[in-house]
């Protein structure tokens, strides 16, 4: 569920970075009071981080389907390390699978961040799996905890992806049929994830129980009630850019055809570059014929042969000494 | 007076999970000893080391560093004392690169950076590594990870060198300059092993573990005829 | 599944190399080069989806990189087509949604749909492309103090590195236990749920071992959860770095501008 930059308009990107880049901040607040009072902390971030990266890449077999699955590892990293730490710690694998192995895009990557990592370790590990496993959990619990916010965040994960991909402007596909399409997949994956988490946790129950963090302090109504707070505050902070976005701009495509055909002028203070081109455009233009779509190829073919050629003019001789 | 010697006084370590891995182990080393440290694979031979640079601290007994005892608060000092080299090199180096992981340790140590630099400088050309100074550490040859690892902890000027088998794992060619780099310190040092060529050319004295307690301690030559060592 | 791990192995190591001599490319500041990718990259994804010949121009700026910096475009372009499928099946509805007309090549009609389709292929296309340089003429552990020296906190910097530097004996361990699962089962591409729990719980557990160790041997060196400030961590910002920032961008603002359809 990486959304690649190919997929997100620049005003979806810049909110859903903003989120997750205040988040991101914040976690590395408490991280580095916590890493004061445990100077562990800093090489078993480390450590989880390229284990589950590693263990992201092993997949197990989902019996009866033939398909397989794999960890995502939000939970797990919360129930080892505690959510701040866990956010920061997943935060980094998703950074590392989009610079070294352009898993994600760049730009795309707050939305990135708050899709996996964000709503795995904020919203359900807090609220789904604690209340539900509770201290000192038993092995069934573990796995009803488990599979909860497995479930849940990758629901979450998903229902986020379509109304990026949405807002974005990007597909035309109806947000009820998209979601109809994602919802159903991504439960199988949920599934896959809380029941990898479950076994993990259990095994780690078993043979390294001081490793768990059952013994953090419950979760107090207060905290809980802040933290939730402080989620749908974001959430309306999101929903309320993304529907003034939208309302500047009722349909990415619409919009786009109505441009090429140079019939709609345009009053949309949030998209200045777009509104500035479109009336640079609508005055350059001399014909808005459609076959100068076809010319307009033509002459980017051209221009790119120009660059291929000065750039093999250009390229240092001197490979490597 | 020195800071070069150490003192274990009938030490007691029981892990949490409530196994005896030290039980009353006394010794000192003075000014320049060489020890060997021996023992099968569960001896506590690691337990004692990490014991020798305040990593675990006793159960009963004490440990005495240049007459400092070790206790939380004197930690800091102890860690400019002893400089600790662990097996597996791979743990100790962690900076994306070597000059950085040697800066390591005297960075943390509030050292401005022209000092910084020239122990890194110093460290680095001591093992002889200073060509691999903007390298990553985890591409060099097990070797050269080795001369790294000794850098970075002689970039702190120990007084004092605990090893935890340092030839293990070394093809014979490094193994050959890690003796040769080894036999021009002037270091106390306190080495586990279980490579009998290093224990003879380089260790004058040699102790010997067996399930956690010291059951023979003394010149090399007596030691090993006795047949303490197997 | 061993030969991914592998081959994920390599693009760690490649990524390490901190090379910094070969071409200007590579000894420019990375924040001026991370600049630049940011600003093609909202550049290039506010052109709009029925726009392809405005979309295609942007092709402009990782072919002049990748020569600047001695690549060659080929593998490149090999290696960003890691994102094809994925967008390629959201891009697909837009072909059945969208059959209108928009221009014409000789006999042949191309609806919206298709140009919209090509267009988010080229879009996916250039942005990875437009990444792998910047990561490749760059490395990552100093695109990650680039980014300390952008404000981003040092915990997370740091954790950043630490992923990055264990990875690559993680994955190792992994390979070699994998293997000797394997030695005692049929060759399989995907374990059932059981013997993975059992082979991700080693792993764990591993993984806790050495994070007690690398702890240890961070507290040897006098570590009390602070990173110290390195001296060689600080790059210097240089008259090429603002020329090469405010020149691409610049170029990139006006790719933006210009369109070759209107051109013509």
């Amino acid at each position: 569920m990486h959304l690649s930059d190919a997929l997100v308009s620049p005003e979806v990107a810049a909110t859903a970075g903003a989120v997750s880049l205040l988040l991101l901040g914040a976690a590395g607040r408490k991280v580095s009071r916590q890493r004061r009072d445990d100077d562990r902390l800093v090489p078993l971030m480390g450590v989880t981080g390229a284990f589950v990266f590693a263990a992201q890449m092993i997949n197990f077999a989902i019996p009866g389907t033939g398909s397989s699955g794999h960890l995502i590892g939000g939970i797990l990293l919360s129930a080892l390390l505690g959510p701040w730490a866990a956010l920061l710690t997943l935060a980094s694998v998703i950074i590392l699978q989009c610079l070294l192995f352009a898993d994600g895009g760049l730009l795309a990557l707050g939305c990135n961040l708050f899709n996996m990592a964000v709503l795995s370790c904020l919203v359900a590990y807090p609220l789904v799996y604690r209340p539900i496993a509770g201290t000192n959990p038993t092995p069934r619990r573990i796995f009803a905890a488990s599979l909860a916010a497995g479930i849940v965040a990758l629901q979450l994960g998903a229902l986020a992806v379509v109304l990026e991909t949405e807002l974005s402007g990007i597909t035309v596909l109806p947000t009820d049929r998209f979601l109809l399409l994602m919802a159903p997949i991504h439960l199988l994956i949920g599934i896959g994830e809380g029941a990898a988490t479950a076994a993990v946790l259990c095994a780690v129950q078993r043979y390294r129980p001081e490793l768990l963090r059952n013994d953090l302090p419950r979760p107090n109504r207060r905290k809980t009630a802040r933290l939730l707070a402080a989620f749908v505050g974001c959430a309306l902070l999101l929903g309320g850019l993304f529907s003034w976005i939208a309302s500047s701009r009722p349909d990415g495509l619409e919009w786009s055809i109505e441009r090429l055909t140079g019939t709609t002028e345009l009053a949309a203070p949030a998209d200045a570059p777009h509104a500035t081109a479109a009336h640079l455009q609508q005055r350059t233009a001399l014909l808005p014929d459609y076959d100068t779509s076809f010319a307009g190829l033509v002459g980017t073919g051209v221009v790119l042969l120009v660059v291929v050629g000065t750039a093999r003019l250009l390229r240092p001789t001197h490979k490597k000494p | 007076m020195s800071h070069h010697y150490l003192r274990f006084e009938q030490v007691g370590y029981r892990y949490p999970d409530g196994h005896e891995a030290l039980h009353d182990v006394s010794f000192e080393l003075t000014h320049g000893e060489k020890a060997a440290l021996v023992g099968a694979n569960g001896a506590g031979k690691t337990t004692l080391l990490l014991h020798a640079d305040g990593l675990l601290l006793p159960t009963t007994g004490q440990v005495v560093v240049g007459g400092i005892p070790i206790t939380r608060r004197t930690l800091p000092t102890i860690r400019r004392t002893v400089g600790y080299l662990f097996q597996q090199p791979d743990d100790q180096l962690f900076m994306p690169t070597v000059e950085e992981d040697v800066a390591f340790g005297p960075a943390n140590m509030g050292l401005d950076d022209a000092e910084i630099e020239r122990r890194v400088a110093e460290a680095l050309a001591s093992v002889g590594a200073t060509e691999l100074r903007h390298r990553a550490p985890g591409r060099l040859s097990g070797g050269e990870k080795k001369r790294v690892a000794i850098a970075t902890v002689l970039a702190m000027e120990p007084s004092i060198l605990v090893m935890d088998e340092p030839t293990a794992s070394l093809d014979p060619p490094a193994r050959r300059q890690l003796f040769e780099l080894i036999r021009t310190f002037r270091h106390t040092m306190l080495i586990a092993t279980h490579d009998v060529e290093l224990i003879r050319e380089l260790c004058t004295r040699t102790l010997v573990l067996h399930r956690g307690t010291l059951v023979a301690d003394g010149p090399t030559q007596e030691v090993l005829a006795a047949g303490e060592i197997g | 599944m061993r030969e991914r791990l592998t081959r994920a192995i390599d693009r760690l190591e490649a990524a390490e190399r901190t090379d910094r001599s070969p071409t200007l490319l590579h000894r420019l500041d990375g924040r001026s080069k991370l600049l630049v990718t940011l600003v093609y990259l909202i550049a290039l994804l506010s052109v709009p989806l029925t726009q392809l010949s405005d979309t295609l121009l942007f092709a402009v700026y990782p072919l002049l990189t990748a020569s600047i910096g001695g690549f060659r475009y080929g593998p490149i372009l090999r290696r960003s087509l890691i994102v094809v499928p994925f967008v390629a099946f959201i891009g697909l509805f837009d072909i059945f949604q969208e059959r209108e007309t928009l221009f014409r090549i000789g006999p042949l009609a191309v609806s919206v749909g298709w140009t919209m389709f090509a267009v988010l292929l080229l879009r996916g296309l250039l942005s990875v492309q437009a990444l792998l340089l910047l990561i490749d003429s760059t490395g990552y552990p100093r695109l990650c103090r680039s980014l300390q020296q952008l404000g981003v906190s040092e915990a997370f910097t740091t954790q950043l590195l630490f992923v990055h530097r264990y990875l690559c004996l993680l994955l190792r361990e992994s390979i070699a236990l994998s293997m000797a699962i394997d030695a005692r089962s049929f060759g399989r591409r995907n374990y059932p749920l059981r013997i993975w729990g059992t082979l991700i719980c080693q792993l764990l557990l591993r993984t806790f071992d050495r994070a007690e160790r690398i702890g240890r041997a961070m507290t040897a060196r006098g570590f009390t959860g602070r990173m110290p400030a390195l001296p060689y961590t600080r790059t210097r910002w240089r008259t090429a770095d603002t020329l090469y920032a405010v020149g691409w961008s610049a170029v990139i603002v006006g790719l933006r501008f210009v369109s070759p359809e209107r051109l013509l």
